[in-house]
């Protein structure tokens, strides 16, 4: 349970409000780098912690991320011209660069210099990983760029999906830590997916029902550990990372690709479900890749020509009362992502968290509230560097292990934890 | 009407949320396990809790195994003595407090009780900041075998964070 204030202190991600300036401390997924591909090509409305800002690439190839709207009167630049290193208003033909900068105003002089005036806000705009990454905080404290090991292997390593999710960012990625709802809602597809099935760490999960879970604070954010009985005298344990303030892995199953999430708020009430599937050693098959083009695994399918899911509010999520009857679904939703997007939307566009009831195996979600409030709170108190923020904190991977009983993971699973370049995922 | 879903998950029909209560305050006996987690104890115990009651010490005459009963008894902040299987009897969860690196092996005499009652036993380790890695490994060594729950804390407001969220 959250008091009210606590709920909207987490949910809130607007400029100056706390839990927005924590979030603009990071480095965040903006676009796919798909959305731009090349020079001069049409720009891309984003909507990013509840600030409507344009993307585009210019004439010649820079990336600029900048304010969605004409400095001039205020129409959307999206129906600009993109020519000649810059982005044309159609409507009186003023004309800005990538920083923002208006580089001319057509109704007066040059020399006048009215043009250099006129700026319009802007963000860093990186490409890294098949994805274009902005921060949209205070250009002084502006950090390293991010070093998560799915964004930093060779591109035919590591394969990137988005999807709009309409729900506030919390309740989405609280998903994302909550292991304990896996045995339930994704039990039907450990041995049906494509990019889950035959891993030998499959049969712990089914086996054993009753996880018992660890939950240790690290750098960066947390290591939720899920322990199942295996033979002699071992635990089988699935340890999640969850990085500040919304990146989450899930732990892997036998030599199928990682995957993971990036949580990122649109507005107070959408947010973008980053997927991502990368391998640390090899290229991903053609087939793996298919699969996720295909919406297996954490992917998901679309309405063509959008990130919005086919499966979503307007059609009960294609909601197979007889799939669900059959136990082929647990929810009689098909699929992983949009198992967990149905439920998180059905919460509401803003869960209210006054009304909850949670239980001890919910540690590994207070844990992660508490930190980001403590984390905003001394943010905005004495101005502290959030954890995460260090790219030394994106260097965790996701693990699935057997070990002994009196073996902690923190120490039986150090190095798996690690991710190191070269070096094959520690999996079962 | 195709389906009444898109309209149930808008902000508007997320007024229309039953107001009722849909529960009752829990009870939550949280018991230190050492000196360490008994002064961290202290001041929250002073707090208004809907249905937690603290203790900072024990003392049993004697570990049995299952299926004996318990000659423990439990001393809260007040100085006030209550027996170990009623107060788990009584109990929604019971929550152990150590910190890193101290003797906690009196949860195993708390653990019985849980089983007898079947009761969850959540185990909380509070380090103090300058408390190294082996001293948080030996305590999550410790607590291990009995705790359905593990948490290590990240400082002790933690306590109150989490006895909060589960409605104690
Ligand atoms: S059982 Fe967890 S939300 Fe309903
Ligand atoms: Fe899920």
């Amino acid at each position: 349970m959250l008091r009210k204030e606590q709920n909207d202190y987490l949910a809130q991600t607007g400029p100056g409000t706390p839990l927005g300036n924590l979030f603009r401390s990071y480095w965040m997924p903006a676009l796919l780098a798909d959305e731009l591909p090349e020079a001069d090509c049409p720009p891309v409305r984003v909507k990013l912690m509840s600030e409507r800002l344009l993307a585009f690439r210019d004439s010649e190839g820079k990336l600029g991320l900048i304010d969605e709207f004409c400095a001039h009167r205020g129409v959307s630049l999206w129906f600009g011209r993109n020519e000649e290193c810059g982005l044309r208003c159609p409507y009186h033909g003023w004309k800005f660069d990538v920083t923002g900068q208006c580089v001319d105003v057509p109704s007066e002089a040059v020399e006048s210099g009215y043009a250099k005036k006129i700026k319009l806000k802007s963000y860093p705009l990186i490409e890294q990983g098949g994805i274009l990454w902005t921060y949209m905080g205070p250009p002084e404290k502006q950090p390293p760029l991010p070093e998560f090991e799915f964004s930093t292997v060779p591109l035919n390593q590591t394969f990137t999906t988005k999807r709009l999710q309409e729900c506030n960012w919390l309740q989405a990625m609280e998903g994302g830590i909550d292991s304990s709802h896996v045995s339930f809602l994704h039990r039907g597809d450990l041995s049906n997916d494509p990019l889950f099935q035959g891993a030998a760490g499959n049969k712990y999960n089914m086996q054993d029902f009753k996880p018992v879970f660890e939950v240790v604070p690290s750098d960066g954010g947390l290591l939720i550990g899920a322990r199942r009985n295996a033979e002699d005298g071992q635990y089988y344990w699935r340890i999640t990372p969850w990085v500040m303030p919304c990146y989450t892995g899930v732990p892997p199953r036998g030599d199928h690709p990682l995957h993971g999430h990036f949580w990122v708020p649109i507005d107070d009430e959408n947010c973008w479900a980053w997927s991502y599937d990368y391998h640390p050693t090899r290229a991903l098959t053609e087939k793996e890749v298919q699969a996720m083009k295909d919406g297996k695994g954490v992917h998901v399918k679309y309405v063509p020509g959008t990130y919005r899911p086919a499966a979503n509010k307007e059609n009960d999520y294609l909601m197979d009362r007889a799939a669900q009857k059959a136990g082929r679904t647990f929810s009689g939703i098909e699929g992983i992502g949009m198992q967990d997007a149905s439920l998180q939307e059905s919460m509401g566009p803003l869960c209210d968290r006054t009304k909850e009831n949670l239980v001890s195996t919910d540690n590994g979600i207070i844990m992660a509230r508490q930190r980001l409030l403590k984390a905003a709170r001394e943010l905005a108190d004495k101005g502290t560097v959030p954890p995460g923020v260090n790219p030394e904190h994106h260097k965790v991977r996701q693990a699935a292990l057997l070990l002994k009983h009196d073996v902690p993971f923190s120490d039986g699973a150090k190095e798996a934890l690690k991710a190191r370049k070269g070096v094959r995922q520690t999996t079962v | 009407m195709q389906s009444e879903s898109a309209r149930m998950t808008t902000a508007h029909e997320a007024g229309f949320r039953v107001q009722a209560p849909n529960s009752r305050p829990r009870a939550a006996k949280v018991i230190a396990l050492d000196a360490t987690a008994a002064a961290l104890l202290e001041p929250i115990s002073r707090a208004t809790w809907h249905g937690a009651a603290f203790f900072t010490s024990m003392n049993f005459t004697a570990l049995t195994t299952s299926g004996q009963p318990l000659d423990a008894w439990l001393k809260d902040v007040a100085g006030h003595t209550m027996n170990l299987m009623s107060e788990v009897a009584a109990a929604d969860f019971v929550v152990v407090v150590a910190g890193a690196g101290e003797d906690a092996r009196a949860v195993s005499v708390i653990a019985d009780a849980c089983r007898m009652h079947s009761k969850t036993l959540v185990g909380l380790i509070v380090p103090r900041a300058d408390d190294s890695d082996e001293a948080i490994t030996a305590s999550l060594k410790e607590l291990r075998p009995y705790a359905k729950m593990l948490v290590v804390a990240n400082g002790a407001d933690y306590i109150e964070a989490m006895l909060t969220a589960l409605r104690a």
